[in-house]
């Protein structure tokens, strides 16, 4: 690839010879890469342009430091040499970051070369090594031992380089000529002379690993079948396990090899054994951890898994255990060997590893490319294998096994909504037939293997009709074998599944008796992102069946803050305030959601603020006077301050400008305005069933707009006719008398019908400036024994379990929040909160006006074993921000 | 409206909790109100009987249902099968049955349990092995439709035996024998044993337990609506946080009965107001019109939805077979928990229709109350009467109107500041308390 580039750039760039050019080069070549059938025959005028200064930058910076570099070679100065040497590693990175390269630029590989080539040099002048000043050689040896670490990572390029280096210097030559091609010139002229003992000697190593691997090869394929006994085959196995992970070994020959060897295997146990380590070997084709499997290779491990799969159907006798060491000649017995042969390995470590290769691929690749549909499509592929594995695990009675096996396809189903799983499953079935063509030429081609083992696992994944039924069936599968971690996971994704088909009423109940909401602050962070996925789902949901309190209560604690992104994994927010080590960085890109997983963060806005406006503005209009107001969305009334501060009003752009204009319009009673503008955006297409849920919020927001009004201009009326509001409002009669009948039993609002004439006649309550003050005397006072209390309680800790129970009668929801005594006692639900947090969610939890429900599995085989505790089964007021999970935790170990 | 009165009826929804023989109950009352074909339900019997012991009863249901005169060769088998297991089960317990039906010998067994066995097998040479015997017989005797036999037995084999788990079982015999001779006030203790034993025995899985109170509710629900304070035991025991979860987890359809209960039941109105937030909590996981009347009166303030709803509920009351129990007088029946409710429910009505109004014409009123302009109008001035409405009928316009209910300004300070120093020394008792604890330690 280099050298085709490079030969090609020595040809464009004779007119045009700048850097910024040959950088677009470098630029456009490792982009072809990445673009498949990116055309390569660019042409210069156009590459020029695409040049980003910021990649410029980064180059320029390079070849600086290159030349202070080479500047310390000719004066011999090791300790800036060392210091520049350190510089442009640095900068490598950040280029290499930024061109999103895999391999290190040539310049940068030029640079290496010319420092090996002078260090070795240096090293064989022992004369001049002894004149140096001590600092001098100090800096001579510390750069020839990073050089030699260094290098290492580079070895492929730079030998590369210098098979072919004229090319290069070609090239390059034409930029700085005067300099560069001296000082080239002296190089090459002292490698030859100085340095020809050393130089060689590597050249050949190299020359006889790679025959060696070849060799080896040539080895395996010519020897006759005949020859081929167990204990060669085994022997030869050996040698090459070993040899992997060693300096030097290819990874992807040794996978080859290896492959050829389960062709040659002499039994099933022992082709297992090798298929295993084939298995392995592929998982190691990728070093490290961010980048993904390549997919080709992920595509064979996946069919080399099945072929395990077949071989153990096929022979029930062999056992996979990763527990026991197995026997040295465990697998020499042959295939009709009576008795059970254990082979090492573990089948959900593989299946688990192959599920985080696909999930990291879909993570990297541009979701906007046709790439990633493509790998999209190879989910099908995974989920036949997972559905395949755990049916071997039931068969073998390994049920945990098989527990964790249906998780991983759980987890893979959940977020799907009816509609992309009836897609899936007409994919299956459709790119099942495709790939039966394909393999069926693929199987003619190389020699046919000793052992042949037919396909006896089904290749094709089964979907049942509808994902719930899936849903269900691996759920209660998992819910009677996994482990704690595991069914939770389960829980949170039935629970998202419910949601997601609209069942709140059955969500919430899941939610609330698993208890996951107390727990899940111990778990690990990606158990944490589920659980957030699953309460803004949850909030989804219920918008979606018009639950509007539900679903603010479901939000509001994602949007407490102003990482909504962090939280739900779906990229990375920014904070002004502490700035992240890039550890921290690299972990939270771990974790990111691949895009077909995403929840729409605009749709989630605009259901949160739609929810937050439907509450608080009659709120703000019912406790307009009063000084200690309530709050019920502190998010939302920040962001009307905000533009309540502004001068003018631009027309609505974005999801919160147009609620903020729905929100004014509805202050004023105009439910016509701000109902238009809310129908104006456009995340509403995201929507199934559109025009219902507009419907729905179009009612509520007449809903609204008349108690608003009501608590408004009551004070202006002595009476109102039930006509004229419902005109006004354009509400059924029956809705408006059952809306201010529930405030007149509320105290929201002192009135009461007069019958005959359908009319309200409100009472005024005018109280004297004694009796007001008495008021507030009163409320100052139990303000004060309020906060004994809680002192108290703070201090022998959670003892005060009868006041809590007291202060249940006195907690409403929101709906009968302002009745009666409950205006004054408001401010409890914010101080029991802090409570809470002091002493505990158990004394807690009751307190709000639910329910404790011991839990035990609901109609759901063995039931996910509840743990102690009650859960506050009401409003769902999960006040505080604490029970959001908060992933900063997981960058500090 | 076949159709509706079948959608109203729980008994499908019931019977699974229920025992084999307290389904019968049920299914003669099916039949006497023809909700279902006759053939059907005779079959669904010779289903239930099938399994139990009562095959001369399965056989006469077996004749009426196909007309013939001869039994199926099945049946006879089984009779004679019967016969002799009752036979060798009665010899194997009567050592110990001689023992009991001997006054003079009972009389020395003590309150002691392990006494009274070292007595048993000292003298009389009865083991654990008769005891046993006792209880299979008494099994048998159950299941053979002799319950008054069973219940006998099974009290004095729980006075004798010594492991729980068959003391329990022994217990819910007893209870459906008592069930189904209605001794009512009996089978209420019995109920009551068995609720203690459920809430303070550890179960192998919450599961169990939960399942051990819905069959307790389930089975609990012949004696509330039979018994005269069964009503009020009703609340007490749904209302529990315990047994509501288990409502709520596994047995919605209980919550009719426990509306119905507060409806029916003044003295408990305290708790309506929980009850509410339950009901609205699981409205969409169950309907049911007395249900869905609580929610017309006390959630949305429908008032034409409830009266609606009343009217199902009548319906749904005359065909229940807890609820709508007969009461034969001379000539025709009646159902009194029928009239009791209606009567209720209208006060519910009104109550909370006065609330929110200041006047009211009375023929609205007398049509919401379903109830005509006459009666409406007497019935308001009984109302007054008692001084249970602050109101007065105003008959040249043909309105009531409501005295204005304004909260007095001292009242509510009062009301506000009355639980203050309750609390206060409260906490004062709890400070002191606690350093005491502290200085002690």
């Amino acid at each position: 690839m280099t050298s085709r580039f490079f030969a090609q750039g020595a040809s464009d760039s004779e007119d045009e010879s700048d850097y910024e050019e040959e950088i677009t080069e470098v630029q456009n070549n490792i982009d072809s890469r990445y673009l498949e059938g990116g055309s390569d025959d660019d042409d210069d005028t156009d590459t020029k342009r695409v040049v980003k200064p910021a990649k410029d930058k980064r180059f320029e910076e390079m070849t600086h430091t290159v030349e202070q570099m080479k500047n310390a070679m000719k004066i011999n100065d090791w300790v800036s040499l060392q210091e520049n040497f350190d510089k442009v590693n640095k900068q490598l990175e950040k280029v290499m970051r930024i061109t999103e390269a895999v391999k290190a630029p040539g310049l940068y590989i030029k640079t290496l070369v010319l420092l090996e080539d002078f260090l070795n040099e240096a090293l064989a002048n022992k004369e001049a090594k002894k004149k140096m000043s001590p600092s001098n050689s100090k800096a001579l040896n510390a750069m020839r031992q990073k050089l030699k670490k260094n290098n290492k990572q580079y070895e492929e390029d730079i030998n590369k380089y210098r098979e072919a280096p004229e090319v290069e210097d070609e090239n390059e030559g034409e930029d700085d000529e005067e300099e560069e091609s001296e000082f080239e010139d002296d190089v090459s002229l002292e490698d030859v002379v100085v340095a020809p003992v050393d130089e060689p000697v590597e050249d050949n190593r190299w020359e006889t690993m790679k025959n060696k691997g070849e060799r080896e090869m040539e080895k395996l394929l010519s020897k006759d079948p005949k020859e081929i006994t167990w204990e060669w085959v085994n022997q030869k196995f050996k040698e090459i396990v070993a040899a992997r992970g060693k300096k030097g070994t290819a990874r992807f020959e040794l996978v080859d090899q290896l492959t050829h060897l389960t062709k040659i295997a002499k039994t099933p146990a022992q082709k297992l054994e090798i298929l295993f380590s084939v298995i392995s070997a592929q998982f190691d084709v990728n070093p490290g951890l961010s980048g993904h499997m390549p997919i080709k290779v992920w595509k064979k491990c996946v069919l080399n898994m099945l072929t395990i799969l077949d071989i153990l159907v096929k022979y029930s006798n062999i056992v996979v255990d990763d527990t026991i060491e197995p026997d040295e000649n465990e697998s020499s017995k042959p295939a009709d060997y009576d008795g059970k042969v254990r082979v090492w390995g573990n089948l959900v470590a593989f299946i688990e590893r192959i599920d985080t290769e696909f999930f990291k691929s879909l993570q990297s690749i541009d979701p906007h490319t046709r790439e990633y549909v493509e790998r999209l499509r190879d989910e099908p592929m995974f989920l036949a294998l997972a559905q395949n594995i755990q049916d071997y695990f039931e068969r073998m009675g390994d049920f945990k096994s098989a527990a964790k096996v249906a998780l991983r396809r759980v987890e893979s189903i959940y977020y799907k909504p009816q509609e992309v799983y009836e897609a899936m499953r007409k994919l299956a079935e459709l790119a099942e037939e495709d790939e039966d063509a394909e393999e069926g030429e693929e199987e003619n081609g190389p020699p046919s293997s000793f052992i042949v083992v037919p396909e006896v696992v089904p290749r094709k994944p089964t979907f049942p009709e509808s994902g719930r039924a899936m849903m269900d069936l691996l759920v209660s599968l998992i819910y009677r074998n996994g482990d704690e971690r595991t069914k939770a996971r389960a829980m949170l994704c039935d629970i998202y599944h419910h949601a997601l088909m609209d069942n709140f009423g059955t969500a919430r109940d899941l939610l609330l008796m698993s208890h996951l909401q107390d727990n899940i602050q111990h778990m690990d962070i990606s158990t944490q992102i589920l659980f957030n996925r699953t309460m803004a789902q949850l909030g989804l949901c219920a918008f979606r069946v018009g639950m509007i309190t539900e679903s603010h209560s479901c939000l509001s604690e994602l949007y407490s803050g102003q990482r909504v992104r962090e939280l739900l994994a779906q990229g990375v927010s920014q904070s002004r305030y502490h700035e992240k080590t890039p550890e921290q960085e690299r972990m939270e890109r771990r974790r990111q959601m691949p895009y077909h997983m995403h929840l729409n963060l605009e749709l989630l806005e605009a259901v949160h603020l739609i929810g937050a406006m439907l509450l608080e503005v009659p709120n703000m209009a019912a406790n307009s006077l009063e000084a200690r107001r309530r709050v019920i969305s502190k998010n939302f009334r920040r962001l009307l301050e905000i533009s309540e501060r502004q001068a003018f009003n631009a027309p609505p752009e974005n999801v919160r400008d147009h609620v903020m204009a729905a929100t004014r319009a509805l202050t004023k009673g105009d439910f016509q305005t701000a109902f238009e503008v809310l129908n104006s955006l456009e995340v509403w297409r995201l929507l199934k069933n559109r025009d219902s849920i507009l419907e729905m919020v179009k009612a509520r927001i007449k809903e609204e707009a008349l108690r608003t009004y009501l608590f408004t201009y009551s004070s202006s009326y002595e009476s109102l006719s039930l006509d004229q509001l419902a005109k006004m409002f354009d509400i059924s009669k029956a809705l408006v008398h059952s809306i201010v009948s529930k405030m007149m039993i509320n105290e929201e609002l002192h009135a009461s019908w007069d019958q005959p004439t359908q009319c309200i006649v409100f009472h005024e309550v005018q109280h004297s400036r004694l009796q007001s003050l008495a008021f507030q005397l009163t409320e100052k006072l139990s303000v004060l024994a309020e906060s004994n209390e809680r002192a108290m309680e703070s201090r022998t800790g959670g003892g005060g379990l009868d006041l809590s129970s007291r202060r249940r009668d006195n907690n409403q929801d929101y709906a009968g929040a302002a009745s009666g005594g409950g205006k004054w006692q408001d401010n409890m639900n914010y101080g029991q909160g802090r409570q809470g947090n002091r002493s505990g969610y158990g004394g807690r939890s009751s307190g709000q006006n639910g329910q404790p429900r011991d839990w035990s599995g609901q109609n759901r085989g063995g039931g996910y074993v509840g743990r102690a505790g009650s859960v506050n089964r009401g409003g769902m007021q999960m006040d505080g921000s604490s029970r959001m999970v908060n992933l900063n935790r997981g960058g500090r170990p | 409206m076949a159709e509706t009165k079948e959608n109203y009826d729980l008994t499908p929804r019931v019977a699974p909790n229920l025992d084999r023989h307290l389904v019968f109950p049920i299914l003669e009352f099916l039949q006497e109100r023809q909700l279902y074909p006759d053939e059907q339900i005779l079959k669904f019997k010779i289903e239930l009987l099938n399994k139990t012991n009562m095959v001369d009863y399965a056989m006469d249901i077996h004749k009426s249902l196909y007309h013939t005169e001869d039994a199926p060769q099945d049946m006879v088998e089984r009779r004679a099968e019967v016969v002799a297991r009752l036979k060798s089960l009665e010899e194997a317990a009567a050592p110990l049955v001689t023992f009991l039906l001997n006054p003079n010998a009972v009389q020395e067994l003590r309150a002691d349990k392990q006494y009274n066995l070292q007595m048993l097998k000292e003298r009389y040479q009865i083991g654990p092995d008769q005891i046993e015997a006792l209880y299979q017989y008494a099994k048998f005797q159950f299941e053979c439709g002799n319950y008054s036999g069973a219940a006998d037995y099974l009290y004095q084999y729980r006075t004798l035996c010594s492991n729980l788990e068959r003391s329990l079982s022994a217990l819910w015999g007893k209870l459906a024998s008592e069930i189904l001779m209605q001794n009512w006030d009996i089978a209420l203790e019995e109920l009551n044993r068995v609720k203690e034993i459920i809430d303070s025995k550890s179960f192998a899985s919450p599961l169990n337990q939960v399942q051990n109170r819905i069959w307790l509710m389930h089975w609990g629900l012949y004696i509330f609506f039979n018994h005269e304070n069964g009503r009020t035991q009703i609340i007490d025991l749904f209302i529990q946080d315990k047994y509501m979860n288990a409502i709520q987890t596994s047995a919605p359809h209980l919550l009719r009965y426990l509306a119905t209960a507060f409806i029916v039941n003044k003295r408990r109105r305290p708790q309506l107001k929980e009850f509410i937030k339950v009901i609205q909590q699981e409205h969409y996981s169950y309907k049911d019109p007395i249900v869905e009347f609580l929610a017309c009166v006390f959630v949305n303030y429908d008032f034409d939805g409830a009266q609606r709803k009343m009217k199902e509920c009548e319906e749904v009351i005359v065909n229940d077979p807890f609820l709508g129990k007969r009461v034969e007088d001379g000539n025709f029946s009646t159902v009194p928990l029928k009239d009791e409710f209606l009567e209720n429910a209208r006060l519910f009505i009104f109550e909370t229709y006065c609330r929110i109004h200041q006047r009211i014409d009375m023929g609205v009123l007398a049509e919401k109350l379903n109830l005509n302009y006459e009666e409406a109008e007497r019935w308001i001035v009984n109302l007054i009467r008692t001084s249970k409405l602050d109101a007065k009928i105003d008959s040249e316009s043909g309105t009531v109107i409501m005295e204005p209910t304004q909260p007095n300004v001292h009242e509510q300070l009062v009301n506000h500041t009355k639980a203050l120093s309750g609390r206060t020394y409260k906490l004062v008792t709890q400070l002191l308390e606690h350093s005491q604890g502290q200085a002690a330690r």
